[in-house]
This record gives structure tokens, C-alpha cells and sequence, in this order.
């Protein structure tokens, strides 16, 4: 499998909303306020409004369900999705938990990530498949998203 | 940075049934494939795929073919697993068209890349619950081989 660099996304979260124990784990929804992003074909911003859906497993493995929107520097519009797994150490989740800095090697925290524009300058995002590693931080992950060449 | 590394996971062989030709609908043409059978094998896992699954296969606007693949493996220590993916294929022009009348053509001339997550309830295979992985596709007139790799 070989890939390339697609872009940095760093989002910024407001406080959780915790729904807690539903019946396919411990639902917590982290709204986006903000961030930004940059790789060799598109920069720009991320707009409020979008959120990630995350869902605590019984076997402790944390679903992530990414949705917001992009905005490049050039005023196009990108929807993104990106389904994760965020799992490790017990130690090193509850360091997390308490918002601490962790080297993300410490922990599995993967996502699958899907594109949607109508901008014809960023049109090859609609027809890519893309992987990212995460970096959770306390102000919100940071990832680092490869396009699957 | 953290450079993306991947490890062989399985290569799956899909045999498929004729396409159910629905035409044209809301957000494309959509194709049903029916899976009759086929295999899988890794290093750490092998087994035949179930009949019974299939794949809903929608040709969008812009040319792209949108894979959504929901099938049953059974290990040969008797394990399920049920694996699902999303993926897209698309190419030249010239190469889409030999496909179509099911012609071989080398996979390095066409896009086809898949994201497969799987579930099982069984202990041994409980990492394939854990990981997020991409498949490399390849159609074959008898139906499509996918090399999955794990993401690490």
C-alpha cells in the first residue's frame, strides 16, 4: 500500500455533550468550534456547525464520527466524514482523559476518511480513498491525512 | 509527522452472481451483485467467504462506481465474521470500457481502493475489531480480488 500527504487537520471541540450509557455504548458528542488545514493542494479553515458523534464500546475501543465542514482558502466548500477507532493502555487512556499531552505512538487512533465537494479545483477529493493517524490533544485532535495512492 | 505504515492483513477472492441491472435511480445507476462464494487468506487468518452477501454497486455522475460490500467470512476454525466496505473504482475511459465487457486488465491502470472494517465475536479474531484498514481492488471477468492491508 503506498499513499501520500493529503493535509493536517487540526479541529478544535467545545465542551462534550455526554448522552452516556445507550444500547451500543457511552455516546459523547464533541461539537467543532474551529480549526484549520493545510497540505500541498488545499489549505483553509474549518467551519463551526459540524461534530464528532463518539461512541465508547464495550470491548473499549472509542468509534469516532467525524462530520464537518471545510472551507479552502480559495472559498470552496468540502464536506468531510472520517470514521475512526481510538484504542491503547489503560494508563494511556486514562492520561488522555484527563486532557494530558501523549505521544500518539502510545495509542491505535486511525480513521477512514471520505471527501465531498462540487469545486472542480478539488474534484479529485470526491474519487480518493484517504486514511489519517490522529493526535489527540486537550484542545481537540490533530490529524494527519494520506491519500491512498 | 507520523508516516502511514500498513502490514498485510488478507486477500480476499469474491465469486459473484450476475448484476441485478436496477437503471437509473435517485443518485446514479445502481447494480446489485449477489455473492455466491469465494476465499480469504492472511497470515493470520484464512477461510472461505459465504454465499448470501453482496455487493450495491452505484455509478455516480462523475463517473465514479461507489462499492458498498457486505459479506460473511468463516474462518477454517469455523469462525464468522462479517466484513463491509465502502470503496470507488474509476479509470480511463478505455479501460472502464474493457471491464465492462469483462476483459483483464492490469489494476495499476484503474483507481480501486476500498475501506473494510470487520466484526467478529470470536476471541482469536477480536483485533479485526480494532483496526482500520484499506484494500487494493482488482476485477477479474469472475469476480473481484481485494489485497486488504492493515493500517498500523
Amino acid at each position: 500500500m503506498t499513499s501520500r500527504p493529503l493535509m493536517t487537520l487540526q479541529v478544535f471541540v467545545a465542551p462534550p455533550q455526554k448522552v452516556g450509557e445507550i444500547p451500543h455504548g457511552t455516546r459523547v458528542i464533541a461539537p467543532i468550534t474551529s480549526g484549520s488545514f493545510q497540505g500541498p493542494r488545499l489549505r483553509g479553515k474549518v467551519l463551526a456547525g459540524g461534530g464528532d458523534w463518539t461512541l465508547l464500546r464495550s470491548d473499549g475501543v472509542l468509534e469516532l464520527d467525524l462530520r464537518i465542514t471545510l472551507e479552502t482558502d480559495d472559498g470552496a466548500l468540502i464536506y468531510l466524514t472520517s470514521f475512526g477507532l481510538r484504542h491503547g493502555p489503560p494508563e494511556v487512556l486514562a492520561a488522555l482523559a484527563r486532557g494530558e499531552s501523549i505521544d500518539p505512538s502510545r495509542y491505535y487512533f486511525r480513521t477512514a476518511a471520505r471527501f465531498e465537494t462540487s469545486a472542480p479545483q478539488y474534484g479529485f477529493l470526491n474519487q480518493l480513498i484517504a486514511v489519517s493517524s490522529g493526535d489527540r490533544r486537550a484542545s481537540g485532535p490533530i490529524y494527519t491525512i494520506e491519500e491512498i495512492l | 509527522m507520523t508516516a502511514m505504515t500498513s502490514r498485510p492483513l488478507m486477500t480476499v477472492r469474491i465469486a459473484a452472481a450476475p448484476p441485478q441491472k436496477l437503471g437509473t435511480v435517485s443518485h446514479g445507476v445502481r447494480s446489485i451483485v449477489p455473492v455466491t462464494g469465494g476465499d480469504f487468506e492472511g497470515p493470520r487468518l484464512r477461510g472461505k467467504v459465504l454465499p448470501g452477501g453482496g455487493d450495491w454497486l452505484l455509478l455516480r455522475a462523475d463517473g465514479v462506481l461507489e462499492l458498498d460490500l457486505r459479506i460473511t467470512l468463516e474462518t477454517d476454525d469455523h469462525a464468522l465474521i462479517y466484513m463491509r466496505f465502502l470503496g470507488v473504482r474509476h479509470g480511463p475511459a478505455d479501460v472502464i470500457a474493457a471491464l465492462r465487457r469483462g476483459e483483464s486488465v492490469d489494476p495499476a491502470r484503474y483507481y480501486f481502493r476500498t475501506l473494510p472494517s470487520f466484526e467478529t465475536a470470536t476471541d482469536r479474531y477480536a483485533f479485526l475489531n480494532r483496526i482500520i484498514s484499506v484494500g487494493v481492488g482488482e476485477a477479474r471477468p469472475d469476480g473481484a480480488v481485494h489485497r486488504i492491508d492493515e493500517i498500523l
